[in-house]
């Protein structure tokens, strides 16, 4: 049943036809970590793979200059 | 020549000296024949972790054109400096000039602060019709929005 319940997963960066994601976009950045840090699967967020790489690495610069957390325990 | 964009963080403590190593670096840059292309100071920011024991640290964002000399300059000049806690270069395609966002949501808080205050001033203004106050108390208002454009 649920199957029928379930939103249309959709890429954001492709429905808004981003060039390139930008580590210092915080507010985009965030949307795609959890709440202890991780970096959420494209699976759940629907991201195609070619952002999902942009992204992961963007996100993996905003961690390293602490713009973003590695984990929640710091 | 080739496009970076360089990111450096500079501890809380040493804060005030950030403008003279902006200058310091500018300077390496102009002796290279290269070019800043943009440079913004994000001011002091909260850490999402601690590094060093801080928590607060002073960021600051250059995108610049240069050759490989002038980078091995800068970068040795962050290895060197006790009060850079972080960096990091990455290299650019082209040259970036736009402000980043985080640049931008910079502003525009100042601008919500500056629309609060018109806000604020409009209301009493608008207190002062009603009341229909003497010219005393009008110059008291205009003395407090003189204050608030100060902070600002």
């Amino acid at each position: 049943m649920s199957r029928f319940n379930r939103r249309r997963k959709f890429c954001r960066f492709t429905a808004e036809g981003v060039n390139e994601i930008d580590y210092k976009d915080l507010a985009t950045l965030k949307q795609f970590v959890t709440e202890t840090g991780k970096i959420v699967p494209s699976r759940i967020t629907g991201t195609k793979s070619q952002y999902q790489r942009q992204l992961a690495a963007a996100i993996k610069r905003a961690r390293f200059i602490a713009l973003l957390p590695y984990t929640d325990s710091h | 020549m080739r496009h970076y964009e360089i990111v450096f963080l500079v501890h809380p403590d040493q804060s005030e000296q950030v403008p003279a190593m902006i200058e310091r670096y500018r300077s390496i840059i102009d002796a290279g024949k290269g070019t800043v292309h943009r440079l913004e100071d994000w001011g002091r920011r909260q850490l999402a972790y601690p590094i060093q024991k801080v928590h607060k640290a002073h960021y600051v964002l250059m995108n610049i054109e240069c050759d490989s000399e002038v980078l091995a300059e800068i970068e040795s000049a962050f290895r060197f400096n006790d009060a850079v806690i972080r960096n990091m270069v990455m290299r650019r395609e082209d040259a970036v000039s736009e402000p980043s966002p985080l640049a931008k949501s910079k502003e525009e808080e100042e601008e919500a602060a500056a629309r609060a205050a018109a806000r604020a001033e409009r209301a009493a203004a608008e207190a002062e019709e009603e009341v229909e106050e003497d010219a005393e108390t009008d110059d008291e208002v205009e003395d407090e929005s003189e204050v608030a454009e100060a902070k600002e």
